[in-house]
């Protein structure tokens, strides 16, 4: 707009006057002139934020800096997948943390994307009961806030009884207000090693017997199973390899163990228990986002053209063929972007486990701030939490670039 | 058509035969949605069978298991928390005060049904208001609940029907005087909370002792105010030509997006006081609500900015060409349109806002869900009855949130998106 005043050769001219429009009026000095200004009033707010801050920190000698990372952090962590002390240091400590927080998203991750699938899907079965039951199943817990659920689940297991008379199905499972616990595979020393590597190659080898015959099969139209083949070719060479190990090494690769109850307080060894904490975090997000994604799912599905469905099943594919090969692919494009902040919304709210007892990073830095500077502990955890976010858009972002060329 | 048939000079039909049983009425109708295949009468039957069974037990543990009298004991404190507890009101006559408040809401919902003249609207007003009515004849003692509090509830009939009056026959019935008198209805009723000092029956109560569900609809009602205009700002910003600005907004939103909430509630606990003088009126509530409505506001921008986004190009080039100047084009042609276009997501970010303000538990306030479990841990003989107090703390926030997304559809359907 700017370029077609000033080409006017009966531009009026004066001092307050840019290529013969008004300063006042001139659309390109009125742009920078606004950029300016809240470029200045932008700046002096945070000056004058961190000013006062840096002020207060100096005068009441509130700690700061990030000498902490290295001392003892002395604070059990609750849960903790990765081998914690209390002698390691606060930088370890938020590691730990932060390997919770990541466990718990990539498993709730996978839970609820593939429980909003089958929401999703149900609700838009032809079947009224099943549609209906999904369409309750996500208008509740889609409206109901994630801490009120969190709650509701957390004492639930508050209530069930406690480790000594809890609950035992078959001898195997035991379910108490600790957790739950189940026979787990456990490893042996060096067979187990060498038998993870040869099942790695036994999947690959499976991978690439699929690849194989699903070329011949599109090449020569003759059926070869490919699925089949792959699956047998993986288990025989995973047997065989369990077998030759356990004969050469005289020891199975895994022995089951199971949960025995010991000593007088009956605390649960062996196997392998889901803290309470973790359960309820993982079953109260798994809910609620799955509710979320159930609808972009749903949303996703609806968006596909009707005639490729009625397309898919004039040429004989059955109602769920058609949806596996003709609408769920195309309908992934619609739903992948508004997933992936699902999924980034779903890690933010795994912060809220320290209410339900499960330690992840937020509730490990709020512990952490009593015996540590508040400032840079906030700085450590929103660069953590922005590190997370920022994969999320990455891969967002790599999805986007790759279906733009297909 | 069968008197044209007739005219036609054929021969008169024979009567029609009645389609058959198997596809009208109820029997039909599950032929077509519940049998119509081998397979969709087995999973039916099945569903049918895991769901009746569920059912079952869940009316069984409803009516005879569960114990719903942790409800009734906490009573009144889920609506305004320890308001009116002789600690924050010596007296305990602080009670009418949120009464007021809530009476001015049933005047504005009568105005907003006087001048939608029914619909939505008029469900909605009648709605609130029978259950605001209903609540006056809780089984309560008059100890526990006296006259005057009964009284005041029951005050919401008439107050609703002066709204309706003052929306139909006034010249005060348009949508901008309902704006303003829900802002300046806002303003009274945080006044009429605080209280005045020196005016003896409005002793002041500290702001740490508001709480309840009055405290969750206070901060959703400030965010949800307040988000939707600075998220537009933000979306215009990011979208601006101006690179300064739009490195600012870009900024602004990806932090906000990127952070959980609660960390900022915690966060704006340890870090803002210190960035001012002590002697500021900095109290939990407002920081509470300051940082609700900037991380909403920084979805919100997102939200608009995708409408601005899916706009077609040709809708400001139109409207340049014929003469508008930037900023009108923006106001008049693309933001209409594009919110609009989105109202389902602003929505949405509403219920995300309304059921954020439960976090504020971190800041140690006492919303309704804090109120519930705070009292669970003082009190263990309820600890084996927490369910029953989460359900329905549950379904508090169900109603409201479902309210809001059964309002937008309405509003949807009104406006015709997706029609035109």
């Amino acid at each position: 707009m700017a370029e077609t005043q000033t080409g006017e050769p009966g531009g009026k001219k004066g001092l307050f006057t840019y290529q013969g429009v008004a300063v006042w009026r001139h659309s390109r000095i009125i742009e920078w002139a606004l950029q300016i200004v809240s470029a200045v009033v932008v700046v002096a707010l945070v000056v004058w934020f961190f000013t006062n801050i840096a002020n207060e920190v100096r005068d009441r000698e509130i700690p700061y800096g990030f000498e902490f990372l290295d001392r003892a952090y002395q604070t059990p962590i609750g849960e903790h997948f990765l081998p914690y002390e209390s002698s390691d240091s606060f930088l370890y400590a938020l590691g730990v943390a932060a390997t919770n927080t990541i466990i718990v998203s990539i498993v709730g991750v996978v839970l609820a994307t593939a429980l909003g699938i089958i929401v999703g899907v149900a609700r838009l079965s032809g079947n009224w009961l099943v549609s209906k039951i999904a369409q309750a199943y996500v208008e509740f817990f889609r409206n109901v806030p994630l801490l009120v659920q969190l709650f509701f689940w957390f004492y639930i297991v508050l209530a069930l009884p406690p480790v000594r008379e809890g609950h035992v199905l078959g001898g195997l499972l035991y379910i108490n207000n600790a957790g739950i616990s189940l026979p787990f595979p456990q490893p042996a020393g060096a067979e187990t090693g060498a038998w993870i590597i040869l099942a790695a190659l036994a999947v690959i080898s499976g991978f690439f017997a699929y690849r194989l015959l699903s070329a011949r099969e599109t090449q020569t139209g003759r059926p070869s199973y490919p699925i089949w083949a792959a699956m047998t070719t993986a288990i025989v060479i995973g047997a065989a390899g369990w077998l030759i190990i356990s004969f050469i090494g005289g020891e199975a690769p895994l022995s089951m163990s199971s949960p025995e109850p010991q000593g007088r307080f009956g605390r649960i060894s062996g196997g392998w228990t889901i803290r309470a904490g973790l359960m309820v975090l993982l079953v109260g997000l798994v809910i609620y986002t799955s509710s979320f994604i159930a609808e972009i799912v749903r949303a996703g599905i609806q968006s596909v053209n009707r005639g490729q469905i009625e397309a898919a099943r004039a040429l004989g594919l059955t109602p769920m063929g058609a949806l596996r090969s003709v609408t769920f692919p195309q309908a992934l494009r619609v739903i992948i972007p508004p997933l992936i902040s699902q999924c980034l919304n779903l890690t933010k709210n795994s912060s809220l486990g320290g209410a339900v007892g499960y330690t992840e990073l937020t509730n490990v830095a709020i512990t952490m701030t009593q015996t540590a500077p508040a400032i840079s502990i906030f700085i450590l955890i929103m660069a953590a939490y922005l590190a997370m976010s920022l994969t999320y858009s990455l891969v967002g972002n790599i999805y986007n670039y790759r279906i733009r060329f297909t | 058509m069968a008197a044209d048939t007739q005219a036609g000079g054929r021969p008169p039909a024979t009567p029609d035969i009645p389609p058959p049983r198997t596809e009208t009425g109820a029997i039909g109708w599950a032929y077509a949605n519940l049998f119509n295949s081998r397979h969709n009468a087995a999973l039916t039957v099945l569903v049918g069978a895991v769901t009746a069974i569920g059912l079952w037990f869940c009316l069984k543990w409803i009516i005879f298991d569960a114990d719903w009298s942790v409800i009734a004991t906490i009573g009144g404190r889920f609506i305004i928390g320890n308001y009116n507890t002789d600690h924050a009101c010596p007296g305990n006559n602080c009670f009418w005060r949120p009464q007021i408040s809530l009476l001015m809401v049933t005047t504005l919902l009568g105005m907003g049904w006087g001048i939608a003249a029914g619909g939505t609207a008029k469900r909605v007003a009648i709605a609130a208001t029978a259950i605001i009515i209903l609540l006056a004849f809780l089984p309560y003692s008059l100890e526990r609940m006296g006259w005057d509090v009964r009284l005041l509830l029951l005050a919401n009939a008439p107050a609703l029907a002066l709204g309706w009056a003052l929306g139909r026959y006034t010249p005060l019935g348009s949508v901008r005087w309902i704006i303003i008198f829900t802002v300046a209805g806002f303003l009274i009723h945080l006044l009429l909370m605080r209280g005045i000092e020196g005016v003896p029956a409005l002793q002041p109560v500290a702001i740490n002792q508001w709480g309840g569900l009055t405290l969750n609809l206070m901060l959703a009602a400030a965010g949800i105010g307040l988000s939707l205009p600075i998220g537009i700002a933000l979306a215009l910003g990011r979208r601006s030509r101006m690179p300064v600005v739009k490195l600012l907004c870009v900024a602004f939103i990806e932090v906000f997006r990127g952070v959980p909430l609660i960390t900022l509630l915690f966060m704006s606990q340890v870090l803002v006081p210190l960035a001012f003088p002590e002697d500021f009126p900095l109290d939990n509530l407002f920081r509470a609500a300051v940082v609700i409505t900037l991380f909403s506001s920084a979805y919100m921008a997102e939200n608009i900015r995708g409408g601005l986004q899916a706009l077609h190009r040709g809708q400001a080039e139109a409207a340049r060409a014929l003469g508008l100047p930037g900023w009108q084009t923006t106001m008049l042609i693309s933001l209409p349109q594009a919110i609009r276009n989105v109202i389902p997501a602003i929505v949405g970010q509403f219920i995300g806002l309304f059921k954020d303000t439960s976090l504020v538990y971190i800041i140690s306030m006492l919303d309704v869900l804090e109120i519930g479990r705070t009292f669970i841990q003082g009190n263990t003989e309820y600890l084996s009855h927490a369910k029953e107090l989460f359900i329905f703390i549950a379904l508090v926030f169900w109603v409201f949130t479902y309210g809001m997304s059964y309002i937008s559809g309405k509003v949807e359907e009104h406006l015709g998106v997706g029609r035109r």
